[in-house]
């Protein structure tokens, strides 16, 4: 009867501390739509997410955000093109090719810079990469390269660690196959194991995206945040999630309102790339 | 805690950037374009700044259109603003007079120095007010505590931590009888070092009056100050028109904002004209404004 009890008792708790979670992202939900879309009706659709204007500060005033949205989508675009080659051979290399010894030091190394704040990442680059693109580009050193390269680094353990995985769940018979056709070591791993591994490894390019798009704090710092169409990549740019923050302190009225409506735009962003997520998962599970 | 550990990093950046550029002593090259570094969008001190220098253009019909360069990099707080003029020799921003120190230099504004003396003095053109705001009647805590910050005492504290005192005939704060309970304090991120210190002073006359204060930024301030959540709201600019429907305002310091550069940069003296057209993006190198 005591067990029964236990049992009951300890299954609510369970079930509570599960419905927390998705009560908690309800509530955003709710937040940011109920916050963002009154707005964005009042503002007109189109003028919101197609106005190459934000000016809180003028009279009238304009807040258009295509400017961020596509300093967001170029942004991580250049942290794809610079993070995902290099996480992709560093986790084929890690899975296929290092030593244990070396692995013993490198898989930690990896670990650790998932850990680090991304406020470090952000000081780091503010005091290192800025002054070299600078010296490199001119400027002001904070650009679209500083920003994408920033994002590069800090998109590297999810892509590592995520492909890594991929990598090592496709089943060693494929790869002895191959080996067995007299294909070398190299050979068998690029054009066997790898393409094996392809869906998971998608998977992972896509987590990445969402950490980069979504990334904020280091962003701020190198960024320049300028809130003007993007004009080339030795310029500043202003991201979807640094407007927010930057502005979000001393905002009021309609500006406020603008901010939490980029939110919204931001939230469908991240739920278009999360979507995408679950079908590639699906997609291999299915396999 | 977090504050603490982030201020420690500006810290060490700061040093290890100042480090740097001593290390090379290249000479400051004046045919470089000018970085020009703003605050964001609402932030108060770019409220202020831009109304002064006149970057703010009026219409007509009441429009106000916010000329800032375009090219200019946004940073959204004053220690972010002071690391990159640090990290930067060709770059230019602006801050609280009370934030300044000998990491960057201030310029001259029409020949006349950022000084505490010269925002009194009205000579020093570039400066604004911090607002405290309240909603309806006060309660007598909060009542006595105003007229603290309004007093001799107050006001010593506020020219103390660098600020300008309001007003000139100030009277004497007289300790009435025990208060106790409990205040919130919220808004502007630049009036917040100076309302601790004033607290911690109250404090010491009332000790078992709690006072909390929530650095949030100026809007969140009246924001709060207007719902109830906070008995007094902290702005570090002149109140909106909506905010003043709902709350009482009152100035409690004058604050200037300092015109910064790069200790290696060999300007003193700017014009309010040569700032403005640096802001505006009419003015792009520096030996257009060094002789």
């Amino acid at each position: 009867m005591k067990g029964n009890f236990t049992e009951s008792f300890m299954k609510g708790i369970f079930l509570i501390c599960a419905v927390t979670s998705i009560i908690a992202i309800l509530l955003m939900c709710i937040f940011i739509f109920a916050g963002g879309i009154p707005f964005i009706q009042e503002y007109g659709f189109k003028n919101f997410l197609l106005g190459t204007e934000w000016k809180p500060s003028n009279i009238p005033q304009s807040f258009g955000i295509l400017p961020m949205i596509l300093g967001s989508i170029y942004v991580t675009l250049g942290a794809v093109i610079i993070g995902v080659p290099i996480g992709l051979l560093t986790a084929i290399y890690l899975a296929k090719f290092s030593s244990k010894r070396l692995y013993r030091f490198l898989k930690p190394g990896i670990n650790l810079m998932a850990g680090i704040p991304s406020i470090v990442y952000g000081f780091f680059a503010l005091v290192v990469i800025v002054p070299i693109i600078r010296d490199v580009f001119g400027g002001t050193g904070m650009n679209v390269i500083t920003a994408s390269l920033l994002l590069g680094i800090m998109i590297l353990p999810t892509v590592i660690s995520m492909s890594e995985a991929a990598i090592r769940a496709v089943p060693n018979s494929y790869y002895e196959g191959s080996i067995a056709l007299g294909a070398t070591h190299e050979k068998s791993i690029f054009s066997v194991v790898v393409p094996a591994a392809k869906s998971g490894i998608i998977s992972s390019i896509i987590l990445a995206i969402g950490r980069a798009i979504g990334e904020t704090m280091a962003v701020i710092l190198v960024a320049g945040n300028q809130a003007r169409m993007p004009v080339g990549i030795t310029k500043g740019v202003r991201t979807l999630t640094t407007n927010i923050v930057i502005e979000m302190a001393y905002a009021a009225d309609a500006h406020r309102e603008a901010l939490i409506a980029t939110a919204a735009v931001l939230f469908v962003f991240i739920l278009i790339i999360n979507g995408a997520f679950l079908v590639v998962k699906r997609r291999t599970n299915l396999e | 805690m977090k504050k603490l550990f982030g201020l420690t990093i500006i810290t060490i950046m700061i040093m290890s950037i100042v480090g740097c550029s001593t290390d090379n002593g290249v000479e400051f090259n004046s045919s470089r374009t000018i970085n020009v570094i703003t605050r964001e969008d609402g932030s108060g001190t770019r409220g202020a700044f831009t109304e002064i220098v006149g970057i703010l253009e009026g219409g007509e019909n009441g429009e106000i259109n916010d000329r800032t360069y375009v090219e200019a990099i946004v940073q959204n707080s004053t220690d972010a603003v002071m690391t990159s003029v640090t990290g930067d020799e060709y770059s230019i921003g602006y801050i609280s007079l009370g934030s300044l120190n000998e990491n960057v230099k201030a310029v001259k504004i029409d020949g006349v120095e950022a000084t505490a003396e010269n925002v009194q003095n009205k000579s020093y053109k570039i400066s604004r007010p911090f607002n405290i705001a309240y909603k309806g009647d006060l309660n007598p805590l909060a009542e006595d505590f105003i007229n603290f910050i309004l007093s001799t005492e107050g006001q010593d504290i506020v020219v103390n931590a660098g600020y300008v005192q309001v007003g000139t005939d100030l009277t004497n704060y007289e300790r009435g009888k025990e208060l106790e309970g409990t205040l919130v304090i919220a808004g502007s991120t630049s009036v917040t070092p100076v309302m601790e210190e004033l607290v911690q002073a109250y404090k010491e006359i009332y000790p078992k009056v709690t006072i909390e204060i929530q650095s949030t930024g100026s809007s969140a301030g009246m924001q709060a100050a207007i719902e109830g959540t906070a008995d007094i709201g902290m702005a570090s600019r002149e109140l909106k028109e909506s905010e003043l429907a709902e709350l009482t305002a009152q100035a409690i310091a004058m604050d200037g904002i300092a015109v910064i550069v790069n200790n290696n940069n060999p300007v003193e003296d700017l014009s309010l004209e040569q700032i403005k057209s640096i802001y505006v993006g009419e003015i792009t190198e520096w030996n257009e404004v060094i002789e």
